[in-house]
């Protein structure tokens, strides 16, 4: 555990929080984060959606993004038993566990990972969420670890509400739901992007968050005036950086 | 929660449109959903409103005398939940119109509520990412908050409103950007889906929102027509809407226009499949 990582990280979201603030983009950077400071290979958030689904809000991977895709799909897998048992749950080794995920772990471990832990995000009795974290190799999860990633879980839940209404329950649905279709209008506009630019999904994104973030925009609102034309963002769309499959993560907003 | 929850639950709302449109003897229209939201989700009346991109509303239908008051005293005062709904991009929600939160909210239009009859109103925004095409508002008379299955009904009621407005503007070629003339028969297609149900958005995959992006460059027209177009295509080829979405994110196919935009002539909506361009990185 890097002590100086850690605080930078906490600072870092702390700061993020105080300002108006993108709720998706922050999600991204506390999964991105999560990976970085937990010895992780991948992150993944999901949300309960009312409607009666789990939806993935954020990833720290398109890899992680697919894999949290699949439990949903197949109603099983580690982030789901966490987010109806209301507790953490954690394997340390995917290829003991094909009797209880028979879909799931050998998916899992397809994709090149060999341990996960999902860490629920608890509203008071609520249970609103699940974060997982996937890892290539066996092994415990430590202790120390597991403290951390479940305070990230809290910040990623805390970060749903806003200050101001925190006395009205209803404020957490409202909240959710704006952001579930943050969530839409960002996949519309990577989408948008990446056809217009030939680049991949991946690329596209960093491009739109590294837009938003370089103007000082909310990515939302950046990825629906692109989506709806209702802006003219010639820088966004002129330039096509070389598009490393999995490039490296982008470093912490400044 | 099961995977097919939120699809079965969809199946079963829309039956409950079709069964009020069938006692009308009619399509499933606007008018059907708002009394079927009404009677499942036991709210006392809704109102169904257009927004358009200018941000004009059109109120669409309302179930009674109190839902109709709702509607104009938002346009008159230019503030309360389908304003919010409108802005926000998620659900005003107030479950009692006393409440001290909800009355620094909405100043205004939390007394004029009151007075007209409503204790609680329920905004939903239609909506799928970027396109916003209305609100659904529900009103009850008693302060009471929507319980978690009735927000998850109210929400997928908004879902299937979405799309009957988005393919009625299509048809009617008035969502400001479809006017290449191929819209209506887009929109008429996907309307006559099986059952007339759009059950697939009671699931959602990033995939299809990705797939909608591609295809505004793909076909150069708009977000909401996209959209339209794709479910039509997947109609038409009598494909699962994730599985068709699949195959044009990961490039194995493309739409285009056909004979181009502007002559309204062939089909629809004219996709071929094309050899991968190696475009995917």
């Amino acid at each position: 555990m890097d002590g100086q990582l850690l605080s930078e990280t906490f600072v870092e979201l702390a700061d993020t929080m105080v300002a108006d603030f993108d709720v998706i983009d922050f999600l991204s950077v506390l999964t991105d984060r999560s990976v970085e400071l937990l010895g992780a290979s991948a992150a993944g958030l999901l949300l309960a959606d009312p409607r009666g689904e789990l939806r993935v809000v954020a990833a720290s991977s398109e890899q992680a993004r697919l894999l949290e895709l699949f439990q949903i799909q197949h109603d099983e897998g580690p982030c789901l038993d966490c987010f109806h048992a209301g507790e953490p749950v954690a394997v340390t080794d995917l290829s003991a566990a094909a009797g209880r995920w028979p879909r799931f772990a050998p998916a899992a471990q397809q994709a090149g990972f060999a341990a996960v832990q999902a860490l629920p995000m608890r509203l008071r009795s609520q249970i609103i969420g699940a974060l997982n974290l996937f890892r290539a190799t066996a092994g415990p999860f430590g202790e120390d670890e597991t403290r951390i990633g479940q305070a990230l879980a809290d910040v990623a839940t805390i970060s749903l509400l806003n200050e101001r209404s925190l006395r009205r329950s209803e404020t957490l649905n409202e909240q959710l739901q704006t952001a579930l279709n943050s969530r839409v209008t960002i996949e519309q506009a990577k989408g948008k992007l990446a056809e217009r630019l030939h680049i991949d999904l991946d690329h596209a994104f960093e491009l739109l968050r590294g837009y938003a973030r370089s103007r000082n925009r909310r990515l939302s609102e950046m990825a629906r005036a692109f989506v709806d034309d209702s802006e003219q963002l010639p820088d966004l769309t002129a330039a096509p950086l070389p598009s490393p499959r999995r490039g490296p993560l982008p470093g912490p907003p400044r | 929660m099961a995977a097919d929850s939120a699809a079965s639950r969809m199946v079963a709302i829309w039956a409950l449109v079709a069964r009020q449109a069938g006692s009308r003897g009619g399509r499933p229209s606007m008018p059907d959903l708002c009394a079927a939201a009404v009677a499942a989700i036991q709210v006392s009346g809704a109102g169904l409103m257009a927004v358009t991109r200018t941000g004009a509303v059109h109120v669409m239908c309302v179930t009674d005398e109190i839902s109709e008051r709702l509607a104009g005293i938002e346009l008159t005062l230019g503030e309360g939940p389908r304003a919010d709904a409108s802005a926000f991009g998620g659900p005003a929600l107030a479950s009692d119109l006393t409440n001290d939160d909800i009355m620094a909210r909405w100043p205004a239009f939390a007394p004029a509520a009151r007075a007209a009859g409503a204790a609680a109103v329920f905004a939903f925004p239609l909506q799928i990412g970027a396109i916003r095409v209305g609100v659904l508002e529900l009103y009850r008379s008693q302060p009471r908050p929507l319980a978690t299955v009735a927000l998850g009904d109210a929400l997928l009621f908004a879902d299937a409103a979405t799309l009957l407005l988005l393919e009625s503007q299509q048809a009617s070629g008035r969502n400001g950007h479809g006017q290449d003339g191929t819209g209506e028969q887009a929109g008429g297609g996907a309307s006559h889906g099986p059952g007339g149900q759009p059950i697939e958005l009671g699931l959602r995959r990033a995939e299809i929102d990705q797939a909608t992006g591609m295809l505004t460059e793909q076909l150069a027209t708009g977000i909401a027509e996209a959209f339209v177009r794709l479910r039509a295509y997947a109609y038409t080829q009598d494909r699962q809407l994730a599985d068709v979405a699949r195959d044009i994110v990961t490039r194995r196919l493309r739409l285009t226009n056909g004979d181009g935009p502007g002559t309204g002539s062939g089909p629809a909506v004219v996709g071929g499949l094309e050899p991968d361009q190696g475009g995917a990185g």
